[in-house]
């Protein structure tokens, strides 16, 4: 005897309930990158994509292939820890080809940007005047005390001890 | 029952397996199709996360303040101009303490003007929150991502944006980050902001496109006393900068009870920092 008969309506909800499930997990299976879980909750792709970027900064390496020279200078004397591009400013394009002088690089820079470049004496007033916050054994100036001309006069940059 | 072996019933079949491969195949084409928007070229090949373990230490009696480092991210990385950072300078002013009070020092100053970034070719610490003969010590912090091992931002994502990559770098996929802002509110050490321009959260990558390619941070490079180095935990050279750090200095981190376990380590950390 079976005096249990299953409403028609649960088996239409049974199916409807199949068919939103089944339509998740196929659409979960066309959108979900393949990379996602590679490494874990998150899109394996992504890392690439962001190293993608192009390096702004050539670093000290890529001046180190032409200019050994000054750089071999720079080692012996006080601003030895210094990176080129700290003073010198970026220097992509003029690593990637030395043609394109460093000065046009400039010139493409903001206005903002040359004016720093041009100015010689702000490189160097920008580490070394005196302030209570820097560490007692960096070489500060009270720059109306010291001297009113430009740093160059007395310092070679690159070799900040020696007289140019 | 005999079974009725019929040509329609076999052609059926045979139809019925071709139409299901060609729709297999078909959706595999699509779903091929669907992924091809997620994946892009120009990254660095035989670049592998597994392989290296990123670390960054920071000597406090190093930093003088120049503003070299936030000055370089914001070019390396496009940053917004105005408010925004990826690293910055704090500078802390510790006051002496007044007589009487019984006290080991007295007020703390913090304070970060554009970042330590100079404005005009001045330094952009050059005015003092107190008179010069109150100050009982002053000096720099530089700040940056902290590469939390138990990084708060990424359990808060609600998109799987935002992520620890196996070199331990914390990254944000910006094809998933939907803006939402809670990794901003979660992380303890303020380090990531809502970009104005994508609308999407940013933070210190480590200069991912850097160090993939084989190349300092550009805060590192740029940085002029070595206050800031950057090494590899899992492809130590036998004279790494990071073996002389740790040699030389007792370390610390930032905000060590949240059991964050950063892995960007101070030297000389005064109490006051936070």
């Amino acid at each position: 005897m079976n005096r249990f008969k299953m409403p028609p309506q649960i088996l239409r909800l049974v199916l409807l309930t199949l068919a939103i499930v089944g339509s998740y997990l196929v659409a979960r299976a066309f959108l979900t990158p393949a990379s996602f879980k590679q490494y874990g909750w998150y899109r394996g792709d992504a890392l690439e994509e962001i190293a993608s970027r192009t390096p702004v900064y050539a670093g000290k390496k890529a001046c180190d292939e032409c200019h050994s020279e000054i750089l071999q200078k720079l080692a012996k004397d006080a601003h030895k820890t210094l990176s080129c591009e700290a003073c010198h400013g970026v220097s992509r394009l003029h690593a990637d080809n030395p043609n394109i002088h460093a000065g046009q690089e400039k010139e493409e820079a903001d206005e903002a940007e040359q004016a720093r470049i041009k100015l010689t004496g702000s490189h160097c007033i920008r580490c070394h005047e005196a302030n209570p916050s820097r560490p007692a054994w960096f070489k500060q100036i009270v720059v109306k005390e010291h001297y009113s001309g430009k740093c160059t006069e007395c310092h070679a940059p690159h070799q900040p001890n020696q007289v140019p | 029952m005999k079974t009725q072996f019929s040509r329609r019933g076999a052609l059926a079949r045979i139809g019925g397996a071709v139409a299901g491969l060609l729709t297999m195949s078909a959706a595999r084409k699509a779903k091929a199709a669907v992924q091809k928007v997620f994946v892009s070229s120009g990254a660095p090949k035989g670049y592998d996360p597994t392989k290296h373990k990123w670390l960054m230490c920071i000597d406090v009696n190093k930093c003088i303040g120049c503003g070299l480092c936030a000055e370089a991210c914001k070019k390396e990385n496009n940053v917004p101009e105005g408010p925004f950072f990826r690293t910055w300078i704090e500078r802390y002013v510790i006051t002496k303490p007044k007589p009487g009070l019984g006290e080991t020092r007295g007020e703390t100053f913090v304070d970060s003007p554009n970042g330590g970034i100079p404005i005009g070719g001045r330094q952009a610490f050059s005015e003092l929150p107190v008179p010069k003969d109150q100050i009982e010590h002053s000096f720099f912090v530089p700040k940056l991502c902290n590469l939390c091992h138990h990084s708060p931002c990424t359990q808060v994502c609600p998109v799987g944006a935002a992520f620890d990559a196996p070199d331990g770098a914390v990254l944000i996929d910006p094809k998933y980050c939907i803006g939402c802002g809670f990794c901003i509110q979660a992380c303890p050490y303020g380090c990531r902001f809502l970009n104005p321009i994508t609308k999407t959260a940013e933070k210190c990558t480590l200069c991912y496109h850097r160090i993939t390619r084989g190349l300092k941070p550009a805060c590192v490079e740029v940085c002029p006393t070595q206050a800031r180095i950057f090494g590899d935990l899992k492809n130590l050279a036998p004279d790494d900068p990071i073996q002389k750090f740790y040699e030389q200095n007792l370390v610390q981190v930032l905000k060590p009870h949240l059991g964050t376990e950063p892995r960007v380590l101070y030297a000389g950390l005064d109490k006051e920092v936070r």
